[in-house]
Parts: structure tokens; sequence; C-alpha cells
């Protein structure tokens, strides 16, 4: 048989180690299948939705309340992208909690970690879609960051809203982001990280020599847990899907007269809390990017893990790792349960 | 190995109840009642819910108006929450905050004076919305202003063109915390509750909407939680007295003495008891003789409502040399005829002969019959009343002090 | 049961299983894609008052498109939409062409050379009690 990207993914067996759910979680696999259900229900929305500031809410509204399930279609995508922020942060846990992250697997950290930028951005800029009262603010906040930064913070706003202030330029280029270059970076970015997976020697698990555990899985084994993944996640989707609608509100008429609630999206919310510290450039950017940066340098200055504690969760060898993703971890949840207190 | 076969079969098995589920739950949708008025030629769904709002009036028919037109809302939207998240005014579209996006429009209310379409220009500038009159006394008597001429109102008001010699150019707010007279900060405590955009005080006698919808929409009290869906111009009095004869100011504590005596009938609720009038003004209603200028304001801003009030007895009964104004009505377009069919109490027709105001206000509830007398009809009871003039009878009034209250001299009513 | 039959048992199940929802996740396809954003075309025009349309004239009108005519026996209409594949035919001199493969077409749009077969549409039109002209897409 000729070999392709499917068998250089599934060779004919796999330590067991390799697959089992206890110690993957099945989020990376689980990451990929949501963001085909994202590209699917996505190109869906697209024959109905009109990019336009006086029709992109109402158009919203056909496909949420007339258009036959619509409304599952956008619930769908939007709970698949909900979910992708849940699940890509689990992996990442994952990755660092059970010292995956080591050679040869560091480059494939860091296009992991620009996969979690993409999906941020992704579900920012499908968020503005809407264009709606709810999400005005986050797009006013969310863009006059940007300016806050030194130098090249005035054109870098240029580039991204098409103006001086938001407008119709704004949404048609937040449009082209969503639905052509960030999901084209995202299925790109995912064809590699999956690829180097394999090439870097599958999953992370101790070399032949240290292994403890000699048992291997099939294909078809593999294959069927897979299967078996997806329609689960599809099962949860439907169902959350058919019960709990993504929010919506009324279109924005007038740029002045919003007075809906100024919420950011929930995977934002940390930062949103520190802006009320004061300096935007600081604590709106700064922070966050080290934050990108301190999770980036992990696999490069950190000490490694031992090969031979591979394939478990918190090896002895990488707590410094463990520590410094718990203090981030803990920093944000703190600051998000913050966030969520005080905006009652 | 046969363990994971066992659950993928119970996964597809539980994928398959998911799709049935929604299919199902989507299959008992209610389907949605599209309607699409002429006026806008945008889709409106809030008939799916409404079903059984009874039309608000003759002239604005739901096929051409429409809903959203007047009320905002998400025409689109099948959730309550969100259909209902932009509603204008609440539930009533009129409330003077909102009314220029509501009713406005050069189609619709603000449009020209000529075709007597600048409904909404004149009531924002009229003494019910501004309560200019009010605030003008009293900021004069303590002393917050030299002179009786209005200077501020309920809101900022400008008036572009000013047309009568009483009126006034522009308004500022009425703001009392610039004004020391504790009076005056006990008035605007206690004594602004009967203007257009107020709530009305608590109390049945009191109920009433805000904005066109204070008058247009009486009864209110009658519905459970207010929920009428009428504009009339058939306004019975007792709408009028929601503001009016309920009661006196006490200038003295600055406070609303709502009147103690019980009114069993017509004669003695249209007025308080100190009030002196004829038959024919408990017999009819306010709006029977109170024209729309005077009821509506004239577009100009005025310090008192007694500067626009003008119809008097001989508007419709003459004096004792003259005949009252008629006028025979000649087209289709004319305004008696579509003030007629707002209110279809009496069969009005091109060729009819009608009394007119002296400012040529049609009474287009009256007739001027073959043998040279005159009927009207009540336009809230659809009551006939026949009426002569005062030429040729025994009245003694000198023809130049023809006011209501020498006539009040001989023929009011005891009660 | 040996292993095995149970193993094709649950193999069949699973597949029957999915292949059901991936019929009815079609089916959802087709029903999500089958919906009109666009509301229908107009199909009565109002045309104004009769009497402004003298008798004996013909007039093209662009916006339907179609022909009316008044002749003695009073108001009659042609569709101008060419019954070979939609396009509008044009006027010439003893009748309508149509510009996209050359169907020709009489002045009462009788066909009288291919492509296209069938004569040009006959609408209806009528005259409402207020002498207003109605053109009707039947």
């Amino acid at each position: 048989m000729r070999p392709n990207f499917f068998h250089h993914l599934h060779p004919p067996t796999i330590p067991a180690q390799q697959s089992r759910w206890r110690y993957t979680l099945g989020a990376g696999g689980t990451a990929v299948f949501l963001l085909l259900v994202l590209v699917v229900t996505g190109a869906l929305e697209m024959f109905y939705y009109t990019p336009t500031p006086d029709q992109a809410a109402l158009s919203v509204q056909v496909i949420s309340y007339h258009v036959p399930l619509g409304g599952l279609v956008r619930n769908l995508h939007f709970w698949a992208a909900q979910l992708l922020m849940v699940v890509t942060m689990v992996h990442l846990a994952r990755v660092v909690l059970t010292g995956a992250y080591g050679p040869p697997r560091r480059f494939n950290y860091l296009l992991g970690l620009g996969l979690f930028v993409l999906a941020i951005l992704l579900n920012f800029t499908g968020y503005i879609l809407r264009w709606d009262q709810g999400i005005h603010w986050a797009l006013v906040v969310g863009t006059n960051l940007l300016k806050t930064i030194p130098l090249i913070g005035d054109t870098l706003y240029e580039i991204l809203i098409g103006g001086s202030q938001p407008g119709p330029a704004t949404l048609i280029r937040f449009y082209a982001w969503h639905i052509f270059g960030l999901s084209l970076g995202a299925v790109i970015l995912t064809g590699w990280h999956v690829f180097r997976v394999r090439r870097d020697g599958g999953i992370a698990v101790p070399p032949p020599l240290l292994r403890r555990d000699e048992a291997r899985i099939t294909r078809y084994e593999l294959v069927r847990r897979e299967v078996l993944a997806m329609i689960l996640t599809s099962a949860a989707l439907i169902t959350l899907a058919g019960f709990a609608p993504a929010p919506i509100d009324a279109p924005i008429r007038e740029i002045a007269a919003t007075t809906s609630d100024a919420s950011a999206p929930w995977f934002v919310l940390w930062v949103q809390q520190m802006l009320k510290w004061g300096d935007p450039f600081l604590w709106g950017v700064l922070v966050p990017l080290l934050v990108l940066l301190v999770l980036a340098l992990i696999p490069y200055i950190l000490p490694q893990p031992h090969e031979g504690e591979l394939g478990r969760w918190f090896p002895r060898s990488n707590r410094l790792a463990r520590w410094v993703l718990t203090g981030i971890g803990a920093l944000v949840l703190a600051l998000t349960v913050l966030a969520l207190l005080s905006g009652d | 190995m046969s363990d994971s076969r066992r659950a993928t079969a119970a996964a597809s098995a539980l994928l398959l109840a998911a799709l049935l589920l929604i299919w199902w739950g989507d299959s008992r949708r209610p389907q949605p009642d599209a309607l699409t008025p002429r006026l806008t030629g945008q889709q409106e769904y809030c008939t799916t819910c409404h079903t059984d709002l009874p039309e608000i009036s003759p002239s604005h028919p739901v096929e051409i108006v429409g809903c959203a037109v007047c009320h905002g809302g998400e025409r689109l939207a099948l959730d309550a929450d969100l259909a209902h998240r932009t509603l204008r005014g609440g539930g009533n579209p009129s409330d003077l905050s909102v009314v220029e996006q509501s009713c406005g429009g050069s189609e619709c209310h603000s449009g020209g004076s000529a075709e007597g379409r600048d409904h909404i220009q004149r009531v924002m500038t009229s003494v019910q919305a501004t309560y200019a009159g009010a605030i003008t006394h009293i900021r004069y008597t303590f002393g917050a202003q030299p002179d009786q001429i209005a200077h501020q109102g309920i809101f900022p008001v400008v008036d572009a063109e000013v047309s009568t010699t009483t009126g006034v150019p522009a308004l500022e707010a009425f703001d009392p915390s610039q004004d020391s007279s504790p009076s005056i900060q006990t008035f605007s405590q206690n004594c602004l509750s009967c203007h257009l955009s107020a709530q009305p005080p608590a109390g049945d006698s009191f109920a009433r909407l805000t904005g066109c919808a204070a008058c247009h929409t009486p009864n209110v009290d009658r519905f459970p939680e207010g929920k009428i869906h009428q504009l009339t111009t058939a306004i019975p009095y007792t709408q009028c007295n929601t503001c009016h004869n309920r009661g006196n100011y006490d200038l003295r504590s600055m406070s609303f003495v709502e009147r103690t005596d019980v009114p069993m009938d017509r004669l003695h609720d249209y007025y308080q008891p100190i009030a002196q009038f004829t038959q024919c003004e408990w017999t009819l209603d306010c709006v029977d003789c109170h024209t729309r200028i005077e009821s509506m304001g004239d577009g100009d801003i005025h310090s008192n409502q007694s500067e626009i009030e003008y119809v008097q007895c001989q508007t419709c009964h003459g004096t004792l040399t003259a005949l009252p104004r008629t006028r025979i009505i000649a087209s289709e377009d004319d305004l008696a005829l579509k003030l007629a069919f707002l209110n279809p109490v009496m069969d009005l027709s091109v060729g009819d002969t009608i009394l007119v105001t002296a400012q040529d206000e049609p009474l287009w509830n009256t007739r001027v019959l073959p043998d040279g007398t005159y009927e009207l009809v009540g336009k809230a009871t659809g009551q006939v009343f026949a009426f002569r003039p005062v030429m040729g009878t025994q009245c003694t009034q000198k023809p130049d002090e023809q006011a209501s209250h020498y006539c009040h001299e001989c023929h009011a009513v005891q009660r | 049961m040996s292993e095995f039959e149970r193993r094709d048992f649950l193999k069949f199940t699973t597949r029957a299983l999915l292949a059901a929802s991936g019929l009815f996740g079609l089916g959802a396809l087709g029903r999500f894609l089958n919906f009109q954003t666009q509301s229908p075309p107009q199909t009565v025009f109002d045309l104004g008052l009769a009497s402004e349309y003298a008798v004996g004239t013909r007039r093209v009108l662009p916006e339907i498109p179609a022909l009316l005519i008044h002749n003695e026996d009073g108001f009659s209409a042609l569709s101008l939409v060419c019954t070979h594949l939609g396009c509008t035919v044009e006027e010439n001199t003893s009748g309508f062409v149509c510009p996209c493969h050359g169907s020709l077409y009489d002045d009462a749009g009788n066909s009288l050379r291919g492509p296209a077969g069938k004569p040009l549409r006959a609408l209806t039109v009528e005259t409402t009690a207020d002498g207003q002209l109605r053109l009707l897409l039947n």
C-alpha cells in the first residue's frame, strides 16, 4: 500500500501506553476533531452570514431563528469553539504536567503553543463577527489595547481595523481573518503539529529499553478509540447545542448608544480584570505576552524530564515546570473568578 | 479489545439518540408567522406570538404599518427576550423620549404644519409636555424669575418658527437645584406628576400612560397590567380627568390635595365642586369643543395654556348679530373627512356644511341642518345633540361681551 | 454466541447506527441549505392610470419586462422573457429577437425561428374600478 498521511499517523502497532485515556486524556485528538467540526459548521454559516455592519447581526438572527436547524449549526460552532479552548488548555497542561515537551518535542511544543494563540484569535474574531451590542465593548477595548503598544501600536491598529475607528472595514477584515487567514493558519499548523507527533516518535513514552509496559495495540484499535472519542464529543456537542443557545444580542444601530454589559469572552476575563489596575500596555499587553513567553520557554530553560519517567503524570524530574504551570494556572483562574464576581 | 468495540457501539447509539432528540425538538418549534408590512417591506415575526392583539386603530392597519416601525424591537428574533430587548419606550413607543423615532417621520407624525402632520412638534412644545405654565408661575411667585414668561420646561425644547405673539423661542430644562427657594424644591418633588412624560400618581383615577398614549389610549385601568393596544381620537372626559379635576394644589404646603367628594354621576364627576359651567359643557366630552390646537398645542412654546384656548360658546352658537362660522366640505382631501374617518361617529361627506372655529379648525362632528339649526355628535359617546344659533333669540348679551363666563351668568347649571 | 459472531454483530450495529446518524446529518444539511432568504419576486405591477396609455400604442415596460399593448380590443400584455432560456428579447422592425441565441418572434409574440419553440407568454392586464391598470405575472 502506498504510504499516506493516514498511515503515517497510524502505524501498524503502537505502544498501548501512547493511547491510554488516563495518560493522554484524548485532548489533542479531540482538539483536531473540534477543529473539523468548526470548519464544517463555519462553512455552513457562511451560506447565510452577511459581513456588513447593518446586516451582520440580522443575518445571525436569521441563522439562529429562521434557517431550519440554523440555530443548531450556530450553537454547534459556538460550543465547539468553547470546547476547543478548554481542550487545548487541557492538552497544554497534560503536556507540561507529564513532562512530554522535552527534546525532540521542543519544536512541536512551540507549534502547539502557536495553535493555542490561533485558537484564541479565532475565538475573538468569531465573537466580533456577531456585530451586536454584546460584542461592542470587547471590540473597542480589544483593539484599543493595540494602540497602547509604543512605536508600532497605531500602525498595528490601523492594519487590523482598517480605519481610525471600528466600522464597515473592520467587520470585513475580521471576517477575512476569521474565515481565511487564521483558519488556514490553524489548519496548516494542525497538520504540521500532528505530523510532528509521529516524527518525534509518537506520543511521549519511555524509549523501548526503559519501557516497563510491553503491550502494543493495533492500528485498528487506535482508529476505534479515535472514532469513539469523536462520537462521544459529537454527542456532547449536539446535546449542548440543542439545549444551550449561543449568546446573541440586538444589532449595533448607533455606535454611541450601546448599553449592554461589557464583559469580555470568558477566556480573556483574567486580562479584563488586570486592566482595572491601570496601565493598559503593562496589564493588557505585556503581562499576557510575558505569560506566553514563560510558557514558550518551559522546554528550553527548565530541567528536562528523564526519559524513563515519560508516559505518566507528574514525573519527579520536572517538578519546576509543574510549579510554573500551576502558578500561572492558579493566577489566571483567580483573576477570572475575581472578574466574574465583580461583574455582577 | 472488545471493550472498545462495545463502547463504540454504545456511543453510536448515544449519538443517534442525541440527533433524534434534536430533530424532535426542532420539529416541535412553532411555525413562525411572517408579516411583511407594505410601509417597510421588511419581514416581521412579531405575530408569531402576538396572535390576538386587536388592531391599534383604523389608521394604522398592521398589513401596512406592521409592528416594528412604531415599537422597534428585534423583528426577526423568535426569542421573547431578544425580541423585546430594543423595544422603544418599553411597551409604550409614544413616550415623549422616543416619540420622534416611533411616531415621527415626514410621512407620519412629524410632517409639515400645512398638512397638519406636525403632531410631534406641536405636542413637544405644548404646555402639557413642557409643564411650562406651572413651572413659570411657581418660579415667578417664589422669585426665581422676574417675569411670567416661560424660560424653563420639563425638558429643553426649541421652536425654530415662532408664529404667535405669545410664543417663546426656547426653553431650558427646569433644574430646581439651581433655585434656592425651598418652595420650588418642594414643588419639584410633589407637583411634577401631571405632564406627558411623568408617571401618574398611584390610584385608578390617575391611571394613564405617557406621551401620546396619555390621551389617545384611554381607560388603561380597565385592562390588566395596562395591556391595551388602542389609539383613538374618541377620548372620553374621564381620560382628561386623569390629570384635570382631580384636586387642587396647595401653594402654601406645595402639595397636591386630592378632591374628597365621591362623584356618583357625570354631572358631579366632570368638574370640581367649585367650577361653574353650562349644560353643554358636561353633557358633551372635553374633546367635542377643545380642538386639536387647543389640546395638542399650536406649535409654539407658550407660557400658559390659556394663551391658546380660544374656542368659546360663540364658536358654535354665534352672537346676536352673526351666525357661527361654517364651511362646505369641498373635496375628499378635506381634513374634516380624515378626522371623521379616524372616529366614524358621523357619516360626513363632500358637500356637507360643518361649523369651523375662528382659526378655521373644522368641528368635524357638527353639521348645519337644512332648517338652519345644527347638530353635533359626541366624539366619545356618539350621542346626537341639536342646538341653535343665538341670533334671533331672547339673549340679552352685549355683542362685545361674548366671553364664556358671561354666558355662565344666565346658563350655569346648579348642582 | 462465539467471540467472532459477537464481534461481527457489534461491528454491524455500530455501522448501522453511524450510517443512520449520517443520513440524519445529510437530511439536516438539505433542510439547512434549502432556506430562502430572498423575498419572492414581485408578481403584481401597478401601471398607473389606464387613460395614460392611448389606444393603438405599444409600450415596453423594461422593469417587468413586458410589452403593454392597447388596441381596439382593450389592453393585453406579452412577457419579454425568451421562452428558450430566459434572456430578455429585444424589439426589432418586425417583431422580437433574443440576443442570447437568436430566437425570433413576430410582433404578436409567435415563435418564428428556434431555438425557442413556444410563443412569448401572454400576461394578464386588469383595470381596477378607479381606472388603474395592473399587470399580473401569472
